[in-house]
């Protein structure tokens, strides 16, 4: 970087970029790989914090999954963004067990609807995307998994409140202190994962939810 | 089987899960880190240059296809460029063979200046490898997130092959999700100093 080009503010909180000259984009790159050795050591404190503090809830929520599955539920799952992708992430592997002898369970991911999600927005409002499929498919005794990194959203707050009402288990994932949905009394189980960096927490709800998935499924082998 | 034995066996379920994706990063970006930070250099050289990114994958991986295209458009810190990304994850299955192929697709949407991301957490299959094939014909850079049974394919016509050494494809799949998130946040250090990679 030339001096011309740098602001006061670059050189003020980036003083390594303007030292030496040539060498400048070498410090960069050891800076960034430096920095994603520091990301990847805060996401293995982050799972391990969890797995010491949340072990016997995963436990529970995987066992109460279990127990709905057996009884013939259905999996309602939901979120926003990201969280939309981790809930059909959830659906394909409870349709495609990547566990052997493993039987598909039955699964929905609410934000894959397109002509659903969009019909109910426009002519409703987006709040009530997810709350509208849940009266539609959701029968006592189904599981409603909803995911939101600030457990704010208002779309699944809202369809937590419809679950409730209908007799389905509701189970929430949420980061920071889990939000309104972990004061919830429609929420039967809140798993939040105690972090603030939006991407250290997706990263961990993922293998939070893997590990409910693999409860489920040996839960289910376990007769076997 | 007593309700003890089966609530311990369970619980080493759990934990065996949390620490296999406890010791494979660990392992994992302690090897790549650097080749994880010249991917953010070339990815932001694209990105500059006015390319987008396109993704895709098949089975589960799908989600993450659609997951980093929404992380580049849409991030989630206040402040950070919004950058263009698309996958090809969404419409169309993939289908090898049809004008649904991804190979297809990106011969039809995709530009020289364009970053092609492959997912895969298993072997790779046809579909992803043929795409990421037609990616580099027309020029773009071409990154593959695998497992280890997809290590021998960085043999390719790739310019990045991510390869996690494990089989279990959950914890690939969990590991590609940091790979990608960290690729977003490292990659605006260098566009927040475009000068650096001019010269």
């Amino acid at each position: 970087m030339t001096q011309s080009e740098a602001s006061d503010y670059d050189r003020l909180f980036y003083p390594y970029l303007f030292e030496g000259g040539k060498s400048s984009l070498e410090d960069v790159l050891a800076q960034v790989r430096s920095s994603t050795l520091d990301k990847s050591r805060d996401l293995i404190a982050l799972r391990r914090k969890v797995l010491d503090s949340m072990q016997d809830q995963i436990l529970a929520v995987g066992q109460a999954m279990a127990r709905a599955f057996t009884a013939g539920g259905t999996l309602l799952a939901f979120g926003n963004g990201g969280s939309s992708t981790d809930a059909l992430d959830i659906v394909l592997k409870l349709g495609e067990p990547p566990w052997p002898h493993a039987q598909p369970l039955p699964a929905l991911a609410l934000a894959h609807n397109i002509a659903m999600l969009t019909a109910v927005g426009n002519d409703v409002g987006f709040d009530n995307v997810f709350a509208r499929q849940v009266i539609a498919f959701g029968r006592a005794g189904d599981i409603a998994f909803g995911i939101s990194s600030s457990g704010n959203s208002a779309n699944i707050l809202r369809a937590f409140e419809q679950a409730h009402a209908q007799g389905l288990l509701t189970i929430g994932m949420a980061g920071y202190d889990g939000g309104k949905m972990a004061r919830m009394e429609a929420v039967d189980f809140s798993l939040v994962v105690p972090a603030d960096q939006v991407p250290r927490i997706q990263e961990t709800q993922a293998t939070i939810y893997n590990a409910l998935l693999a409860v489920v499924f040996s839960s289910l082998n376990g007769e076997a | 089987m007593t309700i003890e034995t089966e609530q311990s066996e369970l619980r080493a379920v759990i934990k065996q899960h949390f620490e296999l994706n406890i010791t494979v990063p660990e392992a994992f970006f302690q090897a790549e880190a650097g080749q994880i930070a010249q991917a953010c250099l070339a990815m932001a050289r694209r990105f500059q240059k006015g390319g987008r990114l396109l993704s895709f994958g098949t089975g589960p991986s799908a989600s993450d296809a659609q997951h980093i295209a929404v992380e580049f458009v849409h991030p989630v810190l206040m402040g950070k460029k919004a950058l263009p990304a698309m996958t090809l994850s969404g419409e169309i299955s993939g289908e090898v063979g049809t004008p649904n192929s991804f190979a297809h697709r990106l011969e039809l949407l995709g530009r020289p200046d364009d970053i092609a991301v492959g997912f895969s957490a298993g072997k790779p299959g046809a579909a992803v490898l043929e795409g990421l094939e037609a990616a580099h014909r027309k020029g773009l850079l071409t990154i593959l997130l695998t497992g280890e049974a997809g290590r021998e394919m960085a043999g390719l016509n790739l310019d990045f092959c991510f390869a996690v050494p494990t089989i279990d494809p959950l914890t690939t799949q969990e590991t590609h999700r940091t790979v990608y998130h960290i690729l977003w946040e490292l990659i605006h250090v260098f566009l927040e100093h475009q000068g650096l990679f001019e010269k």
